[in-house]
């Protein structure tokens, strides 16, 4: 590992699933570190527990624990959903709640932890607390995230494909990937933590995917990937999660020696 | 017993279980297999009414505070046995929820319904509180049964979608709230329904007892309509309080989804 200043660390990382035979442990001890603006790929057979650890970044993981900072800071001094407005999980599998796929995008922008800046004015008595339980805000959804600004940032990721007044239900599974990057990426995350976007993405999507993954890290963003498919010369370093152990390589060396196939299992 | 305007003699019972015999003969001829479980139930009723008939009578002949609460005391533990017995997929470790939720719920009802509408004297009056106690109990052990169900599998069927609202940053409450939601709708909707069509197609059974034991059929409309209002709000309340109480199984400290595997259950 050989980031000067990383951005995300983290250290002493386990996970121990129970099982009808014991608990079983998936990986023990294991460290990572990324920084500013990099991809990262992380690759393994599977099984090996890429998913698990990617959760446990972002603190999801009920059978994981270890301890993570994110620029120099504890995850320890985080509320759980602050943590996880920085280091964001992106599941493998889109799921897009919401009437449109405009709902869909702005359901993150719903949620209190981003309501902190606009709940100033109006803290309301008992009741109004109350109601606002029941009440996901989507007026001030709106107000936050509006569809011109949805729509700017759709093209300017290429997917101009996509009509934000559809229902979600109806995009192809490549769109929905696409939406369900895009909505995680509007959130403006520090961390990304990609769990396979691309699988079962045909190669003209996946490409899209990667380009608009390469277009945010180039602003800035840290971007850990599972990958499946064969190096496409975005990330900068390798990871490999086989037998509980990370094994790292830089990409190139990786590019010229990856025919061993058991990454690609 | 002579307050009943017609009271039923013991032929009367032997025909009504004789009716209930030529029902169950006739299932048996039919193959539908439920003749034996409908004459057992038919069997059981009867036994634990007019045990309820024989203990409510002596409660109400001997008129003692302490004597209506603790039969209060009982019909709730049996409540919550029952409550936790019907509901499915639910965790270990929720008897106590229960008992506290019908318990404010039972105490807000004799507030309410007992002291501020209908002021009896003694304030206690047995004849009132206990049967009151038991329709609301009726009511809310079969909505928290299917409430609680109902949250449990909506909880385990939106597994994807909770995985991804927390992985957005949303809060164990944000990611459960449309599973309490439905779930609360569910229990209440029996609640509703029998609201909107009492009086239409059904006269409800309180109000039927008390017209057919002579008593003035408007008097009786009134009551039950106070009745079952109080019963509409509380069930709510009760159901309410039960999955602010109970959310949190599904959840573990740091807010991370805990699977159906990882509670518990029974």
């Amino acid at each position: 590992m050989r980031c000067d200043s990383p951005l995300f660390t983290a250290e002493r990382v386990s996970c121990t699933v129970p099982s009808p035979d014991g608990d079983r442990t998936v990986f023990a001890g294991l460290s990572f570190a990324i920084g500013r603006g990099e991809i990262v790929d992380l690759v393994g057979p599977s099984g090996s527990g890429k998913s698990s650890l990617l959760t446990a970044f972002a603190r999801l993981n009920p059978h994981a624990s270890g301890s993570f900072a994110l620029d120099g800071r504890d995850a320890g001094s985080f509320t759980p959903q602050r943590w996880r407005r920085e280091v964001a999980y992106l599941p493998q599998k889109p799921i897009l709640p919401g009437e449109t796929v405009a709902d869909a995008i702005r359901l993150p922008f719903t949620l209190a932890v981003r309501a902190d800046a606009r709940d100033d004015g109006r803290r309301g008595g008992l009741v109004g607390r109350f109601a606002r339980l029941f009440r996901d805000d989507a007026a001030a959804a709106r107000d936050m995230l509006p569809d011109a600004r949805i729509r700017e940032t759709l093209d300017a990721m290429g997917c101009g494909d996509i009509d934000l007044t559809r229902r979600p239900h109806d995009l192809s599974g490549g769109q929905a990937a696409r939406v369900s990057l895009a909505r995680t990426l509007l959130t403006g995350p520090q961390v990304l933590l990609a769990d396979e976007v691309d699988a079962g993405l045909d190669d003209g999507n996946a490409a899209k995917v990667a380009s608009i993954m390469a277009y945010a890290a180039g602003r800035g963003m840290a971007i850990v990937r599972i990958r499946h498919r064969p190096p496409d010369g975005r990330a900068s370093r390798v990871a490999t999660l086989a037998d509980g152990a990370l094994a790292w390589a830089d990409a190139a060396e990786r590019a010229t020696g990856a025919t061993d196939g058991k990454e690609t299992a | 017993m002579s307050g009943n305007a017609y009271d039923i003699d013991i032929w009367g019972l032997a025909v009504a279980m004789a009716m209930v015999a030529v029902a169950a003969g006739v299932s048996g001829l039919m193959r539908m297999g439920i003749g034996r479980s409908l004459l057992w139930s038919a069997c059981r009723a009867l036994l634990q009414l007019c045990a309820m008939g024989f203990v409510v009578g002596y409660v109400i002949r001997a008129d003692n505070v302490f004597l209506v609460f603790a039969t209060i005391g009982v019909m709730l533990v049996a409540a919550v046995q029952i409550t936790l017995s019907r509901a499915k997929g639910v965790p270990k470790g929720l008897a106590g929820p229960v008992l506290l939720s019908l318990t404010i719920t039972m105490l807000l009802m004799i507030a309410l319904v007992t002291e501020l509408v209908v002021r009896p004297h003694p304030w206690y009056a047995p004849q009132l509180v206990v049967p009151l106690t038991g329709m609301l109990l009726g009511n809310t052990v079969s909505a928290l049964a299917v409430g609680l169900s109902r949250f449990y599998e909506s909880m385990d069927e939106r597994r994807d979608e909770i995985d991804t609202m927390l992985a957005l940053g949303a809060t164990a409450w944000e990611a459960a709230r449309p599973s309490i939601v439905s779930s609360i709708r569910l229990g209440l909707l029996p609640t509703m329904a029998t609201l909107a069509s009492c009086g239409i197609v059904t006269i409800p059974g309180m109000m039927a007892g008390q017209v057919i034991a002579g008593g003035d059929p408007l008097e009786a409309a009134k009551y039950q309509f106070v009745v079952f209002a109080a019963i509409a709000a509380l069930t709510l309340v009760a159901d309410g309080l039960i999955m602010a109480m109970t959310y949190r199984t599904c959840f573990t400290e740091a807010d991370q989804f805990r699977p159906r595997d990882m509670r518990g259950v029974r």
